[in-house]
């Protein structure tokens, strides 16, 4: 492509497609706007995404420990939500804490996206004895009881930002691995693959050039989905101390951890037990809701219902 | 199909499943680093320790852990056959774990079972609502405030309702599952104290996974209601009422059977921390003591006990549904 209108063409080429992108993303941002559970859902997120990564704008650096005060001073001007047991402002522990929880809960669901998805593909795709191998792994996997297999895994890999992910993706692949499988079977059936396969493309091209692209709407709204639930079970794992050793910084399960260790609520101090238990509330609801929202956008079959 | 083939291949199913996870909670403790035998025996022999010391080679030698990995799967899989679940090597030292485990399932199992059917008929009341008057401003305070309280992680609400109803106002007890003075009731009053106790951990149930049945129940009217027969039943002049009552709540109803068997089947899972925050000698307290104190041999052992519900409860609610459904027996 060395001569000028060959390239000008890839360039004209280039921007019709990412125009036709731009214009379907507008439009599918247009369907989550007109979706109220959707659209509440985005700005909850939006929210508190905000929220935890503005926070060294917002509250200033994470304290050290020497940046400790008067523990467990009531709120006030100087400290908003008061201080914790050990002495920390817990509004600035809530803001940070906002960043471990996220940041797990979105590598986490990444995994499992990836796992899940791959393993979707490939079982409803090839089909025959791939697919009982594979789905029959997914049903096993389904079964298993979440928070004791989280924990045992959790207490003999050691409670690191690294195990709480896999942990968190061991456990949440099979619900994604089992819509996307039923997705490409559906869309195995459909005209365009069967030509694909006619004039000679791989199992491996039409699934990365023609299923993928198909099933990659879904994925986005179980990404969603399972972001929500990973904000949960890293909650109950931390709730647990089990919360990653190797991060300075508190999640907010650790926090309401730190709280029940404590009795800070027992003994009626709630401004370091209540806003965590808000925030990760608000969060899982958050993002049940835009994925809730975001299947009924994809599937217009559940609108109906 | 007939019946008694169907059981047979759930039969099937439930022991090849309970097999792998069986197998699975054998290779969990080999991906360690370093030697593996090592977290499933009790640290610390020598000195004064003595009971360490015997226990230790104790469980050497029943456990095989001298021998190769093949070896020790095989023996884990014989004794397991034989009820043996290991012994505890730190929490309760040298107590079998099955007898520890069978001890504290009763209470989880009445815990549980109490939280179920009120939220069940929580969840029915509400999702008839919401199913019925779809879209309207009802539902929508239904549908949110479920969702909200199932957003809620339960060990949060656990201590809220503690604080508030516990401390705050002291209504409800907030420790144990008994009075101290149980042994000296009469059987009624035994029952009202256990059942005032149980209040609180089945209201946090309740409160944090109604919406689980209120959903089943709204999403399936919803699939039931524009139903043929329901036009009809409509055209008939019946009430509102009638017609919910006689001709969509009997069809929507099916899929709350499969729902509240397989929320049973969480028993472990639901009621670990529930049980922690009111101090209930349960299952899912044990698995908190088990986890704290690094008793590897107790966690694989409820692991097994809460995964085996999880199996049977599955394949109840499958059977349950054959049993109610004419369509699914038929077919």
């Amino acid at each position: 492509m060395s001569t000028s209108p060959d390239s000008l063409d890839t360039v004209a080429i280039f921007r019709e497609r990412i125009g036709a992108d731009l214009v379907r993303f507008r439009k599918f941002l247009r369907q989550v706007v007109r979706n109220r559970l959707a659209f509440a859902g985005l700005i909850l997120i939006m929210f508190f995404i905000v929220l935890s990564l503005a926070a060294p704008l917002l509250v200033g650096p994470y304290p050290t420990q020497f940046q400790r005060t008067t523990p467990e001073q009531p709120p006030s001007d100087r400290h908003l939500l008061g201080t914790d047991v050990q002495g920390y402002d817990t509004l600035t522990l809530l803001l940070y804490g906002g960043q471990v929880s996220l940041l797990i809960a979105f590598t986490a669901s990444a995994v499992a996206m990836i796992v899940g998805t791959l393993i979707g593909l490939v079982a409803g795709y090839y089909g025959r004895l791939t697919d009982q191998v594979l789905s029959r792994a997914t049903d096993f996997f389904l079964v298993i009881p979440w928070l004791p297999f989280a924990l045992i895994l959790m207490t003999i890999m050691g409670p690191t930002m690294a195990t709480m992910i896999i942990a968190i993706a061991l456990v949440s692949w099979p619900t994604t691995a089992r819509v996307i499988r039923s997705q490409v079977i559906t869309i195995k059936q459909r005209m365009f693959i069967t030509r694909s396969r006619a004039i000679g493309a791989a199992g491996s091209h039409i699934l990365r050039k023609h299923v993928l692209p198909n099933v990659m709407p879904l994925v986005w709204a179980e990404a969603v989905l399972t972001i929500s639930g990973a904000v949960f079970t890293e909650a109950f794992l931390s709730f647990f101390g089990l919360g990653p050793k190797d991060n300075p910084i508190f999640s907010w399960g650790t926090m309401v951890n730190q709280s029940y260790q404590d009795l800070g609520l027992l003994a009626g101090r709630w401004w370091y037990f209540g806003p965590p238990g808000i925030f990760i509330t608000l969060v899982v609801l958050g993002f049940a809701m835009l994925g809730y929202g975001l299947e009924e956008i994809l599937n217009p079959a559940l609108r109906r219902r | 199909m007939n019946l008694r083939r169907i059981l047979l291949r759930k039969l099937v199913y439930v022991v090849l499943t309970v097999f792998l996870i069986a197998s699975l909670n054998f290779f969990l403790f080999q991906i360690l680093p370093g030697d593996p035998t090592r977290v499933l025996l009790p640290k610390g022999c020598g000195g004064s320790n003595v009971t360490s010391c015997t226990l230790r080679e104790e469980l050497k030698a029943e456990w095989g852990l001298d021998q190769p990995v093949f070896n020790r799967y095989v023996i884990y899989m014989t004794n397991l056959l034989q009820g043996n679940l290991g012994k505890s090597i730190t929490f309760r030292q040298g107590l079998p774990v099955a007898t520890i485990i069978a001890q504290r399932l009763p209470i989880t199992m009445l815990l549980v079972g109490i939280a179920t059917v009120f939220s069940l008929w929580l969840g029915i009341i509400l999702g008839r609502i919401s199913g019925w008057r779809r879209g309207r401003p009802s539902d929508v305070l239904i549908t949110l405030s479920t969702l909200f309280g199932y957003s809620m992680p339960s060990f949060w609400v656990g201590l809220l309702l503690l604080f508030y109803f516990g401390v705050a106002i002291p209504v409800f007890p907030t420790f144990g599952d008994r009075s101290a003075n149980f042994a000296s009731m009469d059987l009624f009053s035994q029952i009202a104290d256990m059942a005032w106790h149980l209040v609180l951990p089945a209201l946090t149930f309740v409160i944090t996974n109604v919406a689980w049945f209120s959903l089943t129940l709204r999403n399936s009217l919803t699939d039931v209601l524009p139903e043929d027969y329901m036009v009809t039943a409509n055209a008939k002049g019946l009430t509102e009422r009638q017609q919910l009552r006689r001709h969509a709540l009997p069809n929507a109803r099916l899929p709350l059977v499969t729902a509240a068997a397989l929320y049973f089947g969480w028993v472990v899972s639901g009621a670990i921390v529930i049980e922690q925050i009111f101090a209930i000698n349960g299952l899912g307290q044990l698995e908190w003591e088990a986890t704290l104190s690094l008793d590897y041999p107790l966690m694989s052992g409820i692991f097994l006990i809460a995964a085996l519900g999880v199996v049977i409860a599955n394949a109840v609610a499958d059977i349950l549904y054959m049993l109610i459904d004419p369509r699914v027996r038929e077919a």
